[in-house]
């Protein structure tokens, strides 16, 4: 089985982010950045896959230098072999550059499944897979959280609010995955020195026939506005004295009752 | 923001700026290796740490070990399915040799690795210690047999190890051992004899246990120098790896500790039946030197367990410390409408930390240089170099084990300082760090005998050459930070704190030569934390002039070239913030510790011996 699986480096869950004077981003100094969380489940799915019917398992990552060491990662994981597409034109490109781009690259490959986290913790825009189905011809599942492939079709199990799909699609196709699908492996030590020695394509926008250029543009970037002090209520050193203050309160300052 | 646990930065600083590991990678054996290698393999230690030890912490100490009625240890339920993941990882292993099953990893990089795993959980930490260290043992005298019976299997996490050498009336007194080993006809021995405090002396996370047991053969003349090391596994091995007949090893109970609850401390009995079968390791009579091999890399390892307890509770101190609002500060003390603020607004509170942190950065720094010691020992490409490294790593170890423990406790209770009385109830974690930090003062050797190993042994050992080379580097560093503008005057108290140790130890060793052995004996202890303070001086400092020269660069890069905008730059840049704070805790810990040195090897000088001159009677 041929399987692909997209990579996306974020920042990481508990990284302080500051956005820069001029709102043009975030300032990068200081940051770790990990592989997006949600794109760790997809690769799990992939080994697992990998596995259980043999085949290659292919990492493909939009992003600048630094987002080799994601790549790594995976193939420290288990995954066979990586490509990067690293290119300016493409540094902070939207949803749809960036699935345009993973397309390109994944046209020129076999493959019978794509996996993709269900979105990104930085930017949580949620499309990139769709678009990337969309631009390949090929059926989408989203937000997957078990998925069973018998080697031609694929069902997957997709929650929604109090309930959930079963969704029985043909392959290849690609799947976006949640939380809940698997836990996903730990890269291990030999797995580490292993990964060096893996091959990993780096590719520029020209190389794969695509501009780079981004649809939407993001104006600026502003930090959400710092949470008002607490207030204390003393006014009146019973409960009843409190319970009132804070009634009025609620209706009069925060308008919510 | 922290994982709560231990600064990354730091380490970062100590491998790659200041010891300068990467060049290790440039030949044999560790060319294999490069930084983002080293980089992934900490980061990924990391996420085993905090996502897979760290949960096992709380709990591990709350459910503790027990004997059940069948007589085998249950180790806490959470250990299973951590044990298994970090033996996947390959981390049991990490510095054994890849011929061997390990990871060929360099000790210095793993001990980065070790200190995020004993922050996480040490309790934890200890199954897989013991066993590689064991493993560790049959890979170094063991047989071809042997090594494929017992060693494999042990390196990949399958079965365990211990180390039985304390009995009940032979503690520090190794020598006094019980245990008998009786000669059989297949060249086999009979092992009788009852062990105490052996850590992971039984536990269910592995199928097998094999203990490595001093014994003295039947015949052997009394003392240390008739012991000998038998391998003896809990269950019998048949020739073709099959699991046999359980071995007569019994567990006699488990010991309810202060801390550490989740590491099973077991009393061990060998062949109460008669039937306790083991394979001598090595030669005979020599145990004693066998052992030792796993005794230096535990004490060691005892060193990093103080090591990761004082940074996990360094880092949730002031992590509290910035959250916890109370209290006006001072200076608006008669403000009536002043605002309470973050406890780390308080001097008192600051100052604890601020001694916290140059005192964990400190030891940091001794146990990762301990590690890169050996590290360059193995790399050495002249036996002098390979000498003096050594020599470093055999002076520091009863310093890294003794000095870095004695000031965990000191840390870990302050840490609950911080806390005030929300650190002494279990609903937060400082409390749990002292108790679990409190052991390793004793175990591997207690801290006095780590004190005397120092004085005794470690001073003398290769003529003096292995102490005049660490005063060598301990000078070195005065000189380089002599020359840097903001550091002379640290460096002087550095120098003076040196002179005093230097003269002290001279002191000591005509002393010795002389025989009058009691003034070192009984100053053993304050000896060593000298030694501790003036190491830890030593790197604080160097870190410092390193730290210095970095400031420099970014100043001049990004244009702060007044006091003003380089003030700002601490509240926007990590880095500036980080190396500030390092150059802070060498100045302050040159400032406040240092000076107390001389005085301190004053009084050892004067020949005071009124503790042993008093009176049993009279205490």
């Amino acid at each position: 089985m041929n399987i692909i699986a997209c990579v996306k480096q974020v920042p990481d869950t508990e990284a302080q982010i500051k956005v820069k004077g001029d709102g043009s981003g975030i300032e990068e100094g200081g940051i770790k950045w990990v592989m997006n969380p949600y794109d760790e489940f997809g690769v799990e799915e992939a080994l697992k896959l990998k596995e259980k019917f043999g085949g290659e398992v292919t990492i493909i990552s939009v992003g600048p230098a630094r987002a080799m060491e994601t790549i790594r990662t995976a193939l420290a994981m288990g995954a066979e072999k990586g490509i990067q597409i690293d290119d300016p034109a493409l540094y902070n490109a939207d949803a749809y550059a960036t699935a345009e781009a993973l397309a390109a690259a994944i046209k020129g490959l076999p493959y019978d499944i794509i996996f993709c986290g269900q979105r990104a913790i930085d930017d949580d825009s949620a499309q990139v897979g769709p678009i990337l189905a969309e631009l390949l011809g090929i059926p989408q599942v989203t937000f997957v959280t078990k998925l069973e492939i018998d080697g031609k079709t694929a069902k997957a199990t997709r929650p929604i609010e109090g309930a959930q799909y079963v969704i029985e699609t043909s392959l290849p196709c690609v799947v976006t995955a949640t939380k809940g699908l698997n836990e996903p492996r730990y890269a291990s030590l030999p797995g580490i020195m292993k990964a060096k020695k893996k091959p990993v394509d780096i590719k520029k926008a020209a190389d794969l026939g695509v501009s780079g250029a981004s649809k939407s543009k993001v104006v600026k970037f502003t930090p959400p506005p710092a949470r008002p002090p607490g207030k204390i209520i003393c006014a009146d050193d019973t409960p009843e004295g409190k319970a009132a203050e804070l009634a009025k309160l609620l209706r009069e300052e925060a308008k919510v009752i | 923001m922290s994982n709560g646990l231990v600064n990354t930065r730091d380490q970062q600083f100590l491998l790659f700026e200041q010891f300068k590991i990467d060049g290790l990678f440039e030949r044999e054996p560790y060319s294999d290796f490069s930084k983002d290698i080293a980089l992934m393999m900490m980061s990924e230690a990391e996420k085993m740490a905090v996502n897979v030890i760290l949960p096992t912490y709380a709990e591990g100490d709350r459910e503790g070990c027990h004997l059940d009625k069948t007589g085998q240890v249950r180790v806490p339920k959470c250990f299973h399915d951590a044990f298994k993941k970090f033996c996947e990882g390959g981390w049991l292993a990490a510095v054994r040799s890849p011929e061997v099953g390990g990871q060929g990893m360099p000790v210095s990089l793993y001990t980065a690795c070790s200190e995020f795993f004993g922050a996480a959980n040490f309790a934890f930490l200890m199954y897989s210690g013991l066993t590689s260290g064991a493993a560790h043992l049959i890979e170094l005298y063991g047989t071809e047999e042997m090594k494929n019976k017992y060693m494999y299997r042990m390196y990949s996490g399958e079965w365990g190890g211990t180390m039985c050498l304390t009995e009940p009336g032979a503690g520090s007194d190794v020598g006094a051992l019980k245990t008998t080993a009786k000669r059989l006809p297949d060249g086999k021995f009979l092992i009788t004899g009852t062990k105490c405090f052996i850590s992971s002396g039984d536990q269910d996370l592995t199928t097998n246990i094999i203990h490595p047991v001093l014994a003295r053969i039947e015949g052997d003349p009394p003392g240390t120098a008739g012991i000998s090391i038998f391998i003896v596994p809990k269950i019998r091995v048949n020739d073709d790896g099959t699991l046999g007949e359980p071995n007569d090893v019994k567990v006699g109970n488990v010991e309810h500790k202060m801390g550490i609850k989740g590491s099973a401390t077991c009393t061990l009995i060998f062949g109460e039946d008669g039937k306790c079968v083991g394979e001598l390791l090595g030669k005979e009579r020599e145990g004693m030197r066998i052992m030792f091999n796993m005794m230096n890399e535990a004490r060691l390892e005892v060193g990093m367990q103080a090591l990761g307890h004082a940074s996990a509770a360094y880092e949730h101190a002031v992590q509290y410390a910035k959250e916890r609002i109370q209290s006006t500060p001072v200076w608006e003390m008669k403000n009536p409408d002043a605002k309470a603020v973050p406890i780390i607004m308080h001097p008192d509170v600051r100052r604890d930390l601020l001694w916290m942190k140059a005192m964990v950065e400190g030891i940091r720094a001794i146990n990762f240089f301990a590690a890169y010691a050996l590290d360059m020992a193995k790399f050495a490409q002249t036996p002098e170099d390979r000498a003096k490294y050594l020599g470093f790593a055999e002076l520091m170890t009863p310093i890294c084990k003794a000095y870095s423990s004695d000031m965990a406790c000191l840390v870990t209770s302050k840490a609950i300082d911080v806390y005030g009385g929300y650190g002494y109830c279990q609903e937060y974690p400082v409390e749990q760090y002292m108790r679990d930090v409190k052991i390793a003062c004793i175990y591997e050797g207690t801290n006095g005998i780590q004190a005397l190993d120092l004085v005794g042994r470690k001073l003398g050992q290769n003529q003096g050459k292995n102490v005049m080379n660490m005063a060598a580097e301990v000078q070195n560093t005065i000189n380089r930070a002599k020359a840097v503008a903001g550091l002379k005057q640290y460096a002087a108290k550095l120098e003076e704190a040196y002179f005093a140790f230097v003269d002290l130890t001279m002191t000591f060793a005509s002393l010795g030569k002389s025989s009058s052995f009691l003034i070192p004996i009984l100053n053993a202890s304050p000896y060593l934390e000298l030694f501790g303070d003036v190491l830890v001086g030593h790197f604080l400092l160097w870190g410092a002039e390193i730290a210095q020269k970095r400031l420099e660069e970014i100043f001049e890069a990004k244009g702060a070239d007044t006091i003003g905008k380089r003030r700002a730059l601490v509240h926007e840049d990590p880095e500036v913030a980080y190396y500030e704070g390092k150059v802070a805790a060498a100045k302050f810990f040159a400032a406040e510790v240092l000076p107390t040195v001389k005085a301190r090897c004053e009084v050892i000088k004067q020949g005071e011996k009124i503790p042993i001159e008093m009176a049993i009677e009279s205490f």
